[in-house]
């Protein structure tokens, strides 16, 4: 296994930037999440990777080769496709071999190989059919196979879990975070869907419009957002931003809504409206964050309940806060209504605040 | 089930009946208007020439004979003698223009599919513009290129010529092949160690067989069937191909129906052949396209 870095990394086609100057280092072991939206260049940044399409500037090294300029077959790693692309005119065990023999390897080394990986994945049953024949989540696995026998340098996944049915999804994504504990394998992993992100990485670099936006552990992503699109991209439900403006007053500073009401800010979070580049603020909020009431209470705004989502054990709701839509949670026992006025009480600590200029995080 | 949903099954039933037996009639009559004047050709060619003028006609030869194909494939004689060569003609022209058409059609089509490049749709679209007027449209046009690239009389003259019919339809439909197959499947490949061509060669040629071959009875048949450009580009008689040379049964005073019969049933076994054989594949590159989804 090795690091691999991506040294200011494009790809245009003519002005369409699709990779625009991307830097990261995944480190050795390291589970790299790429996640992003459909089109914000993710898939694109792997397949620069993997060398399946020439990079328009930048440049790529695996353990300490460049590979920038190296045929994908060079470069010594291996890729599980979303629609697993297993051969369909060969056999399991020949999809499995195909790697071993295009590296030259004698045939009992390839077989004793191939029944290793086959015993991992639990597929020895399976070696003498053909791809069609196997289920989604059996491709799923020769496919991962496929990719291990090899022992590469890197395994690049592509959305691998977004043909698979939700149950099965869930019970692969923990197969594959088993799979990169007990290989210790140096895994770069695009999904569009943020919870597996959250969930499988070790870190992960979150891309929007070509561009890499914030690269960290989960927990300071989902906690320190750098701006306003990886708020709002990463958790579930999304983080609520609400546009206000800020006002200081006798030596107070309160964000003001256009419907008239204000919230007056904790020091902390004066001093970081402060830094905004004008008086446009935006504030987020976690729905783990806010407290709901149904009557005034020092503090909090004025909203109108749009829906109520009971999912059993906690309660979802949206409600209308200066036009925007807050997403809430209470207990199963508190009663909502749609259209019902309440009043939303924002923890001063965990709140966020974005420059409505720039979008990016005010911080200390 | 209540009483009157048995009957309407029972209906239902009754109509998708009555469907699949005017659809077998169908066929049935179908199969009768392609089959008879096999059948007729077959029984012909085996009478005398005396039998075959009966009025009225002998549904079955009196004496039946296969003296007329003897005196086809007896290479003493001088009707044998020339058939074989007509029909080794037919089977070199005929090959060599398959063979050239895949080895052409298939990377073309590839290159079609999967790779932009300057000129690529006009590029497409010539290929199709031929296939838009009919073939005669371009017999003296093509005649008096040959003529001007010393081709007359040759086959070669024949092999363009067929390829410049066969090649639109070939890449047309190889193209479609290739569209429907994953390009994953190559990058995989690639990944896994496979250069370019490796990657191309081992796993999406394969997969392309059935496209590959149906093109190749194509473009066989077509070859093998042709005949007003034959008959137009090659007037020596050592070159001919079989439906020229075929002519030579329509003699000035009398026609040997027998022996046309016999040579016509003989010129259709290696094409019958080619189709049973290869039938299998055929039907599944027109109907499946090359990977299931």
């Amino acid at each position: 296994m090795a690091q691999v870095i991506l040294k200011d990394v494009v790809k245009n086609y003519g002005d369409v930037f699709a990779v625009n100057h991307v830097s990261l280092t995944v480190e050795d072991g390291e589970f790299v999440a790429l996640v992003g939206p459909s089109g914000c260049g993710k898939t694109t940044t792997l397949n620069l990777v993997a060398g399946l399409i020439p990079m328009s500037g930048g440049t790529v090294s695996i353990g300490d080769r460049d590979v920038t300029d190296l045929d994908p077959k060079d470069r010594d790693i291996a890729m599980v496709f979303q629609n697993y692309a297993l051969y369909p005119q060969k056999s399991v065990y020949k999809n499995l071999a195909f790697p071993l023999q295009m590296r030259k390897l004698p045939s009992a080394e390839i077989d004793k190989k191939v029944r290793d990986a086959a015993r991992t994945l639990d597929i020895t049953h399976l070696l003498e059919r053909k791809p069609r024949e196997l289920s989604g989540g059996q491709q799923q696995r020769v496919a991962l196979g496929r990719a291990l026998v090899r022992e590469p340098r890197a395994f690049l996944m592509d959305e691998p879990l977004s043909n698979l049915d939700a149950k099965l999804r869930v019970q692969m994504r923990s197969e594959i975070k088993r799979f990169h504990q007990d290989l210790n394998a140096t895994i770069i992993y695009v999904t569009h869907d943020q919870l597996e992100a959250v969930t499988m990485s070790d870190k992960m670099a979150v891309m929007n419009g070509g561009y890499l936006q914030q690269y960290d552990s989960p927990a300071n992503v989902f906690g320190n957002p750098v701006n306003m699109f990886v708020a709002s991209f990463v958790g579930s439900p999304a983080m609520s931003l609400i546009p206000l403006t800020a006002s200081t007053s006798g030596g107070t500073t309160s964000l003001t809504s256009p419907e008239g009401w204000s919230m007056p800010l904790s020091d902390a979070n004066a001093r970081k409206a402060a830094k905004a580049t004008s008086s446009k603020i935006v504030l987020g909020a976690r729905h783990s964050t806010i407290k709901v009431h149904k009557s005034q209470v020092p503090g909090s705004v004025p909203g109108k309940v749009y829906t109520v989502e009971p999912t059993g054990d906690i309660t979802f709701a949206q409600v209308f806060v200066s036009g925007a839509t807050v997403n809430v949670s209470v207990e199963p026992s508190f009663q909502l209504r749609p259209d019902e006025p309440v009043f939303l009480e924002f923890d001063q600590n965990r709140l966020h605040l974005f420059d409505g200029e720039t979008e990016m995080a005010l911080t200390l | 089930m209540t009483t009157m949903e048995l009957s309407a099954g029972a209906a239902k039933r009754r109509g998708a009946g009555g469907w699949r037996w005017s659809g077998r009639i169908f066929l049935a009559v179908l199969v009768v208007f392609t089959v008879v004047p096999m059948v007729w050709m077959f029984i012909t060619s085996l009478k005398t020439g005396f039998a075959a003028m009966q009025y009225p006609p002998q549904w079955w030869p009196a004496e039946p004979t296969l003296e007329n194909y003897w005196r086809l494939v007896d290479p003493n004689g001088s009707v044998g003698r020339d058939f074989i060569q007509y029909f080794w003609n037919s089977v070199w022209v005929s090959t060599i223009t398959t063979v050239l058409a895949v080895v052409v059609a298939v990377p073309a089509a590839y290159a079609f599919s999967r790779f932009r490049f300057p000129g690529r749709n006009f590029l497409f679209f010539a290929v199709l513009l031929r296939n838009m007027f009919p073939a005669v449209v371009f017999l003296v046009p093509l005649f008096i290129l040959m003529k001007a690239l010393g081709l007359v009389n040759t086959h070669g003259s024949l092999v363009l010529t067929y390829l410049t019919f066969g090649l639109p339809l070939a890449i047309w439909l190889l193209k479609g092949f290739y569209d429907n197959i994953p390009i994953q499947l190559e990058q995989a490949a690639r990944i896994d160690g496979a250069t370019r061509f490796q990657a191309f060669f081992l796993i999406v040629m394969p997969l392309s067989t059935p496209g590959i071959i149906a093109t190749s009875i194509y473009s066989f048949i077509g070859a093998w069937n042709e005949y007003i450009y034959a008959y137009t580009f090659l007037t020596r008689h050592d070159q001919m191909t079989l439906p020229v040379g075929i002519q030579r049964f329509f003699s000035e005073n009398a026609t040997d129906w027998p022996g046309l019969m016999a040579a016509t049933f003989l010129m259709s076994i290696p094409v019958v052949v080619l189709f049973l054989v290869l039938q299998r594949y055929f039907v599944r590159a027109l109907t499946e396209g090359a990977v299931k989804h």
